[in-house]
C-alpha cells in the first residue's frame, strides 16, 4: 500500500477512494462529540492544594493563569555598544505563556499545537516541575508540579524529541535499571515491563547495543520505554517523531495509540506533525504566542477554520477542462485529473453544475489539508510580540 | 494502580553502585582512553615527586623550625593526592556536567527524577582514572611512613586513633572542596556559561598545596585569614596531613582548635553548597528546545 502524503488527513467524502489508515485516524477523531472535549467553565476558585486528589470529582490536570516570562538581556549592535552593555544593560521581558487556562481530565490524549516559540514546551516544562512559572497555578494529580515532591515525580514522565537522557555510550539496558532503581520497581515487575514494552516497539535485540550506535527512530523508542517503565500516570510528550522517517513515526504512533488506550493514561502531546496529532489525540489545544487560541476537536478546527473544500475530478477520456474556472477555482490541472477548491457552501452547487457540463470517471472532495488550515489558525492568532514590557535594568 | 512500592524512597547506596558501575563499564569501552588518562595524571605526580625531592637537596625543612622536613612534605604531598583525587574521581565530572547541563538543558531529566537532585548531579559519574593517584598517594604515604619510623627529634609515633582521624580529616576535607566545586558550578545558571570553572578550581586550590605555615610572614597572613576562614582551603590538606606527619611532634596550642573548626568547616560548607544549590533550581530557566 502506498503511503499517503502527510497532508491529507482531512475529512474523506463518500465518494472519494481514502487509504484505509487515514479513515481509521479521522474516524476516530469523529467519534467523539465536540461538548464533551471542551473543558468545563472554572470550577475550583480555591488555593488550597487539595488534601488528596480525587479523580472522580477533579480533572488530572488543572492549570489556571498559568504565566512565565524571561529576563532577556537586550543586545545591541556594534563593538561600542557591547561595550556599553558591560556597565549598562537594557533588559526586557519575554512571554513564553501569559495566562492560560486549562483542564484535561482522566485519560485524555491531548495535543498542544503551535508555531515554534508559541510556549508549548515551556508548558509542558511548567507542568513537569522543571521550571518555576512567573504567576498563576497548577496541578496535575493533585500536586503543584514545580513543587517537585518525589511522589509526583514517580507518577508522571516527559520525553523530548530533541533531548536524550540514556547514557550515550551505554547499551539502554543500563540506563533502564537506573531507573528501576531510582523509581524502586520491583524486580519482577520491572522485567515484565521491560519485554512487553521492548516488544510493542520491537527492539528486543537492540537492548544490549550502545545508545550511540542506534538510529534516531530505535533511539526514540528507548526513550519511550525509560519514561514508561514506572508506568506514569500522566505522560508528557515534546515533539516525540521530531526528525523521524515516515515508518519510524507510524510505528511510534501506534504504539502511543495502543499504549494509551490499553493503560488509559492521560498525555499531553506536542508535535508539528499533523499526522500524529490526526492520528492520536481527540483534542486539540492551539497555542500562540502563549495564549489558547482553540481548545477543541481537529474535526471543529477544520469546520471553523477552513470554508473551503477541495474537489478532486477525473474526467472521462477526451474532456478537456475548459470552462471548470467560471464555476470554481482551479488549483492544478493534469489531465485527466483536474483539482478545485470552492466554498464549503457552494460545493453542492458547484457539484451539480460540473456533473450537467462534464464526464466524469471520479470525484472526491476533501478538506484542504490540515497544516494548510492549522497555517492559517497560527497566521490568525492576534499578534502579541510587540507588548512585550520594556524595562531597564543596570547591571 | 500496580505500584505498591510507590512510597519508597530509592536505595541511594546502590544507585550510587550502578553510577559507579555503569562509569566503568564506559570507562572500560574506552579502554586506551582510560589507560591514557590514569598514566597522564601519575606521570604528573611522578613529576611533582622528583620537583620536590630536589628542593629537599636544596634545603632540610620547609620554613625554618616548622618540622616540614621530607618525609614529613612527602606525606602532605601524598595527602593531596588522596584528597584531590577522590574529589577528581566523584564529583569533578559531575561539577563539570552540571555546569553543562544549566546551559543545555540536560537538568531537565534530573529534575525529573523522584531523587534527591545534589545527589543525582554530584554523584552520577565517576571518573575511575582519577583514582590512579589515590593509589599513588598511598604508596608516597607509606614510604614516608615507614622513613618517619626512627625520626630523631621529636619522635613519630602512629596509633590506630591517628590512622581513624586522618580518615575523618580526609573526609572533611573532600567535603570542603566538595561544597565550593557545587558553589562554583551553581554560579552557572545566573552566568549563563561559566567556562572558567576548572581554572578558578585551580588557582583557589593552589593555595591549599603547602603548608600553611608558609602564609604566616608578611602579608601571607591575609591569605592565611581568607583561606582559612573565608574559603576554608587550607584546612583541607594541612589539617589531615598534620595529624598523620606531626611536624615538631604537633605540640602547638592551636592544634585542637584547628581541628575543631574543621570540623565546624566542613559542616558549615556542606549546609552552604546545599543551599546555594538550592538557590540555583531555582533560578533554574532549562534551555529552549
Amino acid at each position: 500500500m502506498v503511503i499517503p502524503s502527510s497532508t491529507n488527513v482531512g475529512n474523506p467524502s463518500p465518494v472519494g477512494d481514502f487509504p484505509a489508515r487515514d479513515q481509521r485516524a479521522i474516524s476516530n477523531c469523529q467519534s467523539v462529540a465536540v461538548g464533551d472535549l471542551l473543558p468545563p467553565t472554572e470550577r475550583r476558585t480555591d488555593q488550597q492544594r487539595p488534601a488528596a486528589y480525587n479523580p472522580a470529582s477533579m480533572a488530572i490536570i488543572e492549570i489556571e493563569n498559568l504565566t512565565k516570562t524571561y529576563r532577556v538581556y537586550q543586545k545591541r549592535e556594534g563593538l561600542k555598544a557591547a561595550i556599553a552593555g558591560l556597565f549598562h544593560r537594557e533588559h526586557r521581558e519575554v512571554y513564553a505563556v501569559r495566562g492560560i487556562n486549562l483542564q484535561v481530565e482522566q485519560g485524555e490524549f491531548v495535543a498542544f499545537l503551535g508555531p515554534n516559540g508559541a510556549g508549548k514546551t515551556t508548558t509542558l516544562k511548567l507542568l513537569s516541575g522543571v521550571i518555576y512559572p512567573t504567576s498563576g497555578s497548577a496541578r496535575v494529580m493533585g500536586f503543584v508540579p514545580w513543587e517537585r515532591d518525589n511522589e509526583y515525580r514517580r507518577r508522571f514522565a516527559l520525553v523530548m524529541g530533541q533531548k536524550n537522557q540514556l547514557w550515550w555510550d551505554l547499551p539502554a539496558q543500563e540506563s533502564f535499571r537506573l531507573h528501576q532503581q531510582i523509581y524502586r520497581i520491583p524486580p519482577t515487575e520491572f522485567t515484565r515491563r521491560l519485554d512487553e514494552l521492548s516488544d510493542l516497539l520491537q527492539v528486543r535485540p537492540l537492548l544490549g547495543r550502545p545508545v550511540r550506535e542506534l538510529s534516531l527512530g530505535e533511539r526514540m523508542k528507548m526513550e519511550l520505554i525509560a519514561a514508561l517503565l514506572h508506568s506514569p500516570e500522566v505522560l508528557f510528550l515534546d515533539e516525540p517523531t521530531i526528525g523521524l522517517d515516515v515508518v519510524a513515526q507510524h510505528n511510534i504512533q501506534q504504539f502511543l495509540k495502543f499504549y494509551q488506550q490499553e493503560r488509559r493514561i492521560t498525555i499531553l502531546l506536542t508535535s508539528h506533525y499533523m499526522k500524529d496529532v490526526a492520528a492520536l489525540c481527540k483534542r486539540v489545544v492551539v497555542i500562540t504566542d502563549g495564549r489558547i487560541h482553540f481548545d477543541g476537536s481537529l474535526d471543529q478546527i477544520i469546520d471553523s477554520f477552513s470554508g473551503n473544500r477541495i474537489v478532486r475530478l477525473q474526467l472521462a477520456e477526451g474532456q478537456t477542462a475548459d470552462g471548470l474556472s467560471m464555476l470554481a477555482e482551479v488549483e492544478s490541472v493534469e489531465l485527466p485529473r483536474v483539482t478545485l477548491r470552492c466554498a464549503r457552501s457552494d460545493v453542492t452547487r458547484v457539484l451539480a453544475r460540473i456533473l450537467e457540463r462534464y464526464q466524469i470517471v471520479d470525484i472526491s472532495i476533501e478538506d484542504p489539508p490540515l497544516e494548510e488550515i492549522i497555517a492559517k489558525l497560527f497566521q490568525d492568532a492576534p499578534a502579541g510580540r510587540n507588548d512585550v514590557a520594556e524595562v531597564e535594568v543596570g547591571r | 494502580m500496580d505500584d505498591k512500592n510507590a512510597s519508597q524512597h530509592p536505595n541511594y547506596v546502590q544507585v550510587f553502585l550502578t553510577f559507579a558501575r555503569n562509569s566503568l563499564v564506559r570507562d572500560m569501552m574506552f579502554r586506551t582512553n582510560f589507560i591514557i588518562e590514569a598514566i597522564s595524571s601519575l606521570s604528573w605526580a611522578l613529576m611533582n615527586v622528583g620537583f620536590y625531592w630536589i628542593v629537599f637537596e636544596h634545603t632540610p625543612s620547609i620554613g625554618a623550625d616548622t618540622g616540614w622536613g621530607k618525609y614529613e612534605f612527602f606525606i602532605f604531598m601524598a595527602t593531596t593526592w588522596i584528597i584531590n583525587s577522590i574529589v577528581q574521581a566523584f564529583f569533578m565530572p559531575n561539577s563539570e556536567e552540571f555546569s553543562e547541563m544549566i546551559r543545555t538543558g540536560g537538568l531537565d531529566f534530573v529534575l525529573l527524577k523522584p531523587i534527591d537532585t545534589q545527589f543525582l548531579v554530584s554523584l552520577r559519574k565517576v571518573h575511575w582514572s582519577s583514582l590512579s593517584n589515590f593509589l599513588l598517594g598511598m604508596g608516597l604515604l607509606v614510604l614516608s611512613i615507614n622513613e618517619l619510623q626512627d625520626r630523631p627529634t621529636a619522635p613519630w609515633k602512629l596509633t590506630p586513633s591517628i590512622v581513624g582521624l586522618y580518615a575523618v580529616y580526609c573526609a572533611c576535607g573532600v567535603a570542603i572542596l566538595y561544597s565550593l566545586m557545587t558553589c562554583l558550578a551553581s554560579t552557572s545558571v545566573w552566568l549563563g556559561r561559566n567556562q572558567t570553572l576548572y581554572d578558578f578550581w585551580f588557582y583557589i586550590t593552589n593555595f591549599s598545596r603547602y603548608p600553611m605555615e608558609i602564609y604566616r610572614r608578611g602579608w601571607g597572613i591575609v591569605l592565611w585569614v581568607v583561606f582559612t576562614f573565608i574559603v576554608p582551603v587550607l584546612l583541607v590538606v594541612n589539617v589531615p596531613a598534620r595529624i598523620l606527619a606531626q611536624p615538631l611532634a604537633d605540640n602547638t596550642s592551636w592544634r585542637w582548635p584547628l581541628a575543631m573548626f574543621t570540623i565546624f568547616a566542613a559542616i558549615i560548607s556542606v549546609l552552604i553548597s546545599r543551599w546555594v544549590f538550592q538557590r540555583s533550581l531555582l533560578a533554574y530557566r532549562s534551555a529552549s528546545s
